[in-house]
């Protein structure tokens, strides 16, 4: 039995809505008593449409926001508010998200944006750093390394730019990499190449991910296990092949539908868009 | 009858470092009622060959070739002919990042009434746009509302609807489900559906040859530039003749069937002064020594493909 690395319990986290002028309240139950774990080494699929409560899910991982309710374990230890564990979570666990356009500062060069994350977690005496920075990169295969260590991020294709988020995410060695849709932004020709390095860095080191799409194409490249997000609740989870193939609640199902293959008869019949 | 076609076209952009040519000798022909789909990486020129048929480039950036619109070049017309004659209202264009092309400051209904008043449409303008609102199955209450109170996808059927005005032949969508959910991705597909029984012909953008399969007859598979085949649907999906584009239809991760996926490797050449011969040489499994010659366009059995293996 391998290990567990994320215990997530009851999660909620429910947002009020208020207009400017007027003085009636909505509440958007964006995470609605949600449990889930995750052990060392697997893949977990959270899916589902915008709105569904999935990067709010990974934000009350990281703790950038405080859960309303619900109690998260990170390998052994109760991530709360004291300093410690939040440390930890925000060491050992790291993010990549959607847009490599936003998520790394286009004044920075590539050597301070990798080399960040170790000097805010005071890691090593410089000349470490660079070492570690220089076999991030070789990790990412982005190579010549010792030339893009001195380049700009506007001199790197969106894919490119990808690699280097993720190998600021790696550089801090961690556990788990929750990914926000980490290639809907790239082509269909370079995301396969990104989610194949992802795939690639998981076997050889054992991470575990947190894969967040909407895109159940690209889940079922990487995932061992799918968690279904609707309004808040996970509506279905399993073994990803089981339920992509075998789909049971009907939202899935609407998901599933909603995908194209590549197939030329496609021209000859209306998408059927489910109900649900 | 040949609706458009394009002939020979090269499009380049002036640089400090050089040309970039942008849409190298691009052709392609459609018939009455057909759509076609253009798919290719980032940077191969799908876009400019889009705004190169609008006439948005800049003058003078178009080099060579011609396009015709049912028998007339509209690229010889005057720039004055055009603007009144054939854009928008015989060819029109959904934007890329459409969700952010309109003004945050103006509601739906003036952004509508902007286009008309330039279009100098006689008519009533209210009826009109509440008519294109139907079309593109929203209801009337977005009208009055700015463009912040409505989700991707209805910001996107509202930039649809503004191409669809003034009844276009021809529309030209750029990207036009990139960045929006699955589920409205399907929408907007069974959206496109629906206007081509209609009878209009749509020319889609993407990099995404799933949705491609959805609404067009005919292909073209661009890279660096260059249209590297073109042909039926089904002949591109079952026999793909092209390594690319073989090689393209292997990287799409597929929902049923086949796990594994293929990459390109490489990138594609610079398109200031590319290399001599065949473009994709550098990434081609199947490169000999015959390549470092410009490949000709083969004919096939419903287009043709640039590839010296088909000689």
């Amino acid at each position: 039995m391998l290990e567990e690395i994320l215990s997530v319990q009851n999660l909620t986290k429910h947002f009020a809505k208020k207009g400017i002028f007027s003085s009636s309240r909505t509440v958007v139950k964006a995470v609605d008593d949600i449990s889930f774990s995750l052990k060392k080494g697997e893949v977990l699929v959270l899916a589902g449409e915008s709105g569904s409560g999935k990067s709010t899910t990974a934000r009350l991982i990281l703790r950038a926001i405080e859960p309303d309710s619900g109690r998260i374990f990170f390998d052994g230890t109760e991530i709360g508010k004291d300093s410690k564990s939040l440390e930890k979570i925000r060491m050992q666990c790291q993010m990549i998200h959607q847009d490599p356009y936003a998520s790394i500062d286009p004044r920075m060069n590539i050597s301070d944006i990798i080399m960040e994350p170790l000097e805010i977690h005071k890691i090593g005496t410089k000349e470490e750093r660079k070492k570690m920075v220089l076999d991030a990169l070789h990790e990412v295969k982005l190579e010549p390394a010792e030339d893009i260590f001195y380049k700009f991020p506007h001199m790197l294709s969106g894919g490119q730019r990808q690699r280097i988020v993720l190998a600021r995410a790696l550089v801090l060695k961690p556990k788990l990499i929750i990914a926000d849709e980490p290639v809907s932004m790239l082509d269909v020709s370079i995301r396969a190449e990104v989610l194949e390095l992802m795939r690639e860095l998981q076997e050889k080191h054992s991470i575990s991910y947190i894969y967040i799409t909407h895109d159940l194409s690209t889940a079922r490249y990487l995932g061992q296990n799918i968690a279904i997000m609707y309004l808040g609740k996970i509506v279905e989870s399993g073994p990803i092949d089981e339920v992509l193939l075998n789909p049971k609640h009907p939202y899935t199902r609407a998901l599933i539908d909603a995908i194209s293959d590549p197939d030329p008869d496609n021209l000859f019949r209306e998408k059927k868009i489910g109900k649900y | 009858m040949t609706f458009i076609s394009v002939e020979n076209l090269k499009t380049g952009y002036e640089t400090e470092k050089g040309t970039v040519q942008a849409v190298d000798d691009v052709s392609f022909a459609l018939e009455n009622g057909e759509s076609i789909g253009i798919a290719g990486e980032s940077a191969c020129g799908k876009s400019t060959l889009g705004l190169s048929i609008m006439r948005i480039v800049p003058d003078g950036n178009i080099a060579s070739g011609d396009i015709t619109l049912e028998g007339k070049s509209i690229l010889k017309m005057s720039k004055s002919e055009f603007a009144k004659n054939v854009r928008w209202k015989d060819i029109s264009m959904v934007f890329q990042g459409a969700m952010n092309s309109l003004d945050p400051v103006f509601t739906v209904e003036e952004q509508f009434i902007e286009v008309l008043k330039q279009h100098r449409y006689n008519g009533d303008y209210k009826q009109k746009i509440s008519e294109i609102v139907n079309s593109v199955g929203l209801t009337q209450d977005v009208i009055k509302k700015y463009p912040h109170e409505l989700s991707g996808g209805m910001k996107q059927r509202i930039v649809i609807a503004i191409a669809l005005l003034l009844k276009p032949k021809f529309v030209i969508a750029d990207e036009p489900t990139t960045a929006l959910d699955v589920l409205v991705q399907a929408q907007i597909i069974n959206l496109l559906k629906k206007l081509k029984k209609d009878g209009m012909s749509i020319m889609l953008i993407t990099h995404d040859l799933a949705i491609i399969s959805e609404v067009a007859e005919k292909i073209g598979i661009m890279y660096a530039g260059k249209m590297i085949e073109f042909g039926s649907a089904y002949e591109i999906y079952k026999n793909p003749k092209h390594p690319y584009t073989q090689a393209l239809l292997k990287s799409i991760p597929r929902l049923r069937g086949d796990k594994v996926t293929n990459y390109i490797r490489g990138s594609p050449p610079s398109l200031i002064q590319p290399p001599q011969g065949c473009r994709f040489y550098d990434r081609c499994p199947h490169a000999m020594e015959k390549c470092k010659k410009d490949p000709p366009k083969f004919k096939t059995d419903s287009g043709y493909v640039s590839c010296w293996l088909y000689e």
